[in-house]
């Protein structure tokens, strides 16, 4: 398991980090969520032998610390995990795998661009440019929680407050848009 | 010459001037900038060269905008030339491979030591790479 932070420094994800064995990297820039289409978080991809991808991003939790909120149980999907490793089962057909996740369009990646930007002037300590770079992210990926929640923590806000709850109902009004695969649902 | 930062897989800090939002370098200083070379066959890294039909639609007098080097790569940008800070995206054909070929992209992260990381170090295993935030 190789987990990646989509967090700004490794001050902030140390909290979260103690005892734990498995490689912790950091994605400051978010280089994954561009690379993988990656619009939410927690997120998991299945990865082979061979570096091909045999499950792509889906939402998935470790726990059911949010299941009530999310409606999404941990443990189906920790059970594909278990016959995947043990009997090589794939959940999902190459052909469906292809169409799960839907590439990012070109606002998207701009957004991508401009939060980049911010994150690193607001580290160079230059506020007012990271502010105005943050906004153009959030206008060009309105429904994205790797721009309009991560920004939250960069820009004074809260991202378990009432802004996240706003754009939370937001985005459901919006259809709740998402690339990826959905929760895992319990076996019939 | 004033110094702009270009911000792509990495940070880099290359001497550039700005005008309005373009970014204008030397061609021999693009390595430094992007990690291409302009040559006559196109722009190049190793072994490998991207086409450009016309090379003079990169340039601005006797310098090439970065901006627009980087277009010819597909990658688009952004320029805030106030801050004299420059964004480039990824080469979009490695999400296609993820999404089309489900090939996984390579990076390279840092842990919380400060150590880099490439996918390729678990190769030969089967891996769940999880994404995650503390917000």
């Amino acid at each position: 398991m190789i987990a990646v932070a989509l967090d700004d420094s490794a001050d902030d994800v140390r909290p979260w980090t103690e005892g734990i064995t498995m490689p912790v990297l950091i994605d400051p820039h978010h280089v994954l969520t561009e690379l993988y289409a990656i619009s939410n978080v927690p997120t998991v991809v299945w990865i082979d032998e061979h570096d091909n991808i045999v499950r792509p991003n889906g939402v998935a939790f470790s726990n059911d610390m949010f299941a009530e909120f999310t409606g999404v149980e941990s443990g189906p999907h920790l059970d594909l995990i278990r016959s995947w490793v043990r009997d090589g089962e794939l959940p999902i057909s190459t052909d469906d795998a292809r169409e799960a996740v839907g590439d990012l369009d070109d606002d998207e990646v701009l957004a991508r661009l401009h939060f980049r930007l911010a994150a690193h002037a607001r580290r160079e300590g230059d506020d007012s440019t990271a502010r105005r770079h943050f906004e153009r992210a959030a206008e060009l990926a309105p429904h994205d929680f790797t721009i309009r929640r991560a920004l939250l923590p960069l820009t004074g806000g809260d991202p378990f407050g009432q802004e996240f709850f706003d754009f939370y109902t937001e985005w459901q009004e919006a259809g709740s848009p998402y690339h990826g695969l959905p929760g895992t649902p319990p076996p019939e | 010459m004033p110094r702009v930062t270009i911000i792509g897989y990495d940070v880099r800090n290359i001497d550039a001037d700005v005008d309005d939002d373009q970014v204008l370098i030397d061609a021999a200083h693009l390595p430094d900038a992007l990690g291409w070379e302009l040559k006559p066959e196109g722009l190049c890294r190793d072994d490998v060269c991207v086409p450009v039909r016309d090379q003079s639609t990169l340039f601005v007098d006797d310098r090439v905008d970065v901006a627009r080097v980087a277009a010819a790569l597909g990658r688009p940008a952004v320029v805030d030339g106030d801050a004299r800070l420059v964004s480039v995206a990824l080469p979009a054909e490695q999400r296609r491979q993820a999404l089309d070929a489900l090939v996984a992209p390579s990076f390279e992260l840092a842990d919380l030591d400060g150590t880099l990381h490439q996918l390729e170090e678990w190769r030969g295993r089967k891996k769940l790479l999880v994404a995650f935030a503390s917000w």
